[in-house]
This record gives structure tokens, sequence and C-alpha cells, in this order.
């Protein structure tokens, strides 16, 4: 279910279901970098809808998580993503899904209490929408056993 | 003189000629648009737009298949093009379309993904199941069958309309 008027409202309801939140982590940088940020922005977004789309039963697609991108040697911050987490939890969203195309959460990924699923950009920009379909529709194919098998995991502990 | 007077219009029928002039026009324009309101749906041009080309209908199994199509939705000011999958097939003679919205809360749904049973329509997020017919199994979270689409075959395409619910 999407972040929107619409769809909150089924979400109250019938949250017993619903007890996935997927969570966008969007690195934002004004300087160098800005262009790969815009199209790392883009490519999580369309993946993070189409996610959504496909499993809207059972996954809250949450805000996305924005911050300024680690420079150089640094790490992003693992304090405030990890209240977030600690949030959504007490809301009985038992999995948390992070999807993103920043690789420097990958070093941190121990110190994420959630599933963190890194998935390197693939450059849309270009693209002829078809193709872009295509690409995209290829890789959400590959994406969703991902999701699936995390909610199996769950079915046997 | 007399002639003179034939000639002249009357004071008398100069205001009904008027009268009957600019009344005429009144009582038109009040009963014109009430006309064209009433047998507006008549003048509705059916818009080929309703329906979506498919597929060919020789691509058709006895197996449910999917097949995307695509089309443009305004909403509010944003016109977004919106892709939606029908899994079709053949049944007899009858072609049936059945949407991939789970009737629960509207997951995608796939044909044959569960290997437990591979005869049905499984739904991957609460485990609904449906027949190869859209009939939701008992026992799993859905109500009601799957939403079917209106068919219709044109020179050997298959073209869908809008998905309906079966019940």
């Amino acid at each position: 279910m999407r972040w929107s008027t619409e769809d909150i409202p089924s979400f109250v309801k019938e949250r017993q279901y619903v007890d996935t939140a997927l969570l966008p982590l969007l690195p934002v940088e004004f300087g160098d970098g800005i262009r790969q940020s815009a199209a790392m922005t883009e490519f999580i977004t369309i993946m993070t809808a189409e996610l959504e789309r496909q499993f809207r039963g059972r996954i809250l697609l949450a805000p996305s998580y924005t911050y300024l991108a680690a420079d150089g040697a640094n790490t992003p911050q693992t304090e405030e993503l990890n209240r977030w987490i600690e949030t959504m939890k007490k809301e009985k969203l038992k999995h948390i899904i992070l999807l993103t195309a920043d690789s420097s959460w990958k070093k941190i990924e121990y110190e994420l209490d959630a599933f963190l699923v890194w998935m390197p950009l693939v450059p849309l920009e270009n693209l002829d929408a078809a193709y872009k379909k295509q690409v995209i529709s290829e890789q959400i194919k590959q994406l969703l056993p991902v999701v699936m098998d995390k909610w199996k995991e769950e079915g046997k502990s | 003189m007399s002639d003179e007077q034939n000639h002249n219009v009357s004071r008398r029928q100069f205001l009904t000629y008027t009268l009957t002039g600019v009344g005429g026009f009144m009582a038109a324009g009040i009963i014109l648009p009430m006309a064209r309101f009433a047998i507006d749906p008549v003048l509705q041009a059916e818009t080929e737009g309703d329906m979506k080309a498919v597929t060919d209908v020789s691509e058709l199994t006895e197996n449910p298949q999917r097949f995307d199509f695509s089309y443009e939705q305004v909403d509010a000011w944003v016109t977004s093009e919106v892709t939606e999958t029908a899994f079709i097939y053949r049944s007899g003679e009858e072609i049936v379309a059945l949407s991939n919205t789970c009737t629960h809360l509207g997951c995608k749904v796939s044909w044959g993904s569960s290997s437990d049973h591979p005869n049905q329509f499984y739904c991957p997020c609460h485990g609904g199941r449906y027949e190869k017919d859209g009939t939701n199994i008992e026992g799993t979270p859905p109500t009601e069958p799957l939403h079917r689409y209106v068919v219709e075959v044109r020179e050997g395409t298959v073209y869908v309309g809008k998905a309906e619910p079966q019940v």
C-alpha cells in the first residue's frame, strides 16, 4: 500500500495482513555526485513502486528515507535509521525491507536491524520507454523471490 | 390612400410578429438543450479506446498464459501509462481472460506458481488460491472470484475491455 490518503485507510483497516514495510534509502548530494544521486532516486523510486504494485496487500511503502551521502571513507549514520526501524517494528511491521542503490550501507549492514537489499544502479537515462520497462521488469523478477523467501523464513521459525 | 394603408403594418400586427418571433427563439433556447441532454447517450460515440488489443487468437492455449497490455490513464492532471496483466486461455469455444489482481488486498496472483497447487492461481502475499475459472478456494483469504475481463475477438485479434466481478 502506498503512502497516500487513498491507501492508508485500507492499511489501518487491514493491518493484520500488512506486516512488511518497504523503505527506500536515497542518498542526496548537491556537488559532483548530484547526477548519481538523481539517477539512484529515479531507479529506486521506480523499483519500490513496482514492488508495491506486486505485493500491495502485504507491503506498506513508506516515504523515502533521504540523507546526505557519505563522502569518501565515511559511512552513513545508522542511528537515525535505526530509530525509524524501531518505530516501525513497534507498529507490528515485523519485516522491514530497505531498498537502496547506495553501496555504503552494505559495509554496515550488520548494524541495521532490518533486511537490506542493495541493487547496483541501472542507468535508465537515454533508454527508450519499451526497453526501460523490460529492464525494470527483469530486475523485479529477481527481486520478488527475495522478498517471498523472507516471508517463508518466518513461516518456518 | 387605402392602398398605402394596406402596405403599412399596424401597431398590433407589428407587436404580434415581434413577440411571436422573440418568443419562438426563447422557447427554442430552452427546449433544445433539454432535448440534447435527453438524447445525449445516443449521440455518444462508442470509442475504440475502451477495448485494448492484447494478442492473437492463435497464441491462446487451454492453459492460462499471462499477457500484459498498457493504456493511458488521466488522473486529475497526471497522465500515466498503466500496465495491466490478464491471464487468458481457451475453454472450448470460449475465451476467458482473468485479472491478476487478488480480490483480497490487491497483490498480483500468478498461475501455477505454488508447487503444491500447480493448477491454481496463487497469491504470494497471504496464500490466496483460485481455481482455473477464477473461483476462490474456500479456506483461503479471498472472498470473491478473480475479476473477469470483457473479451472481444475482431479479425483474429483478442481485445479486452473492463474487468468485472464474477459474482
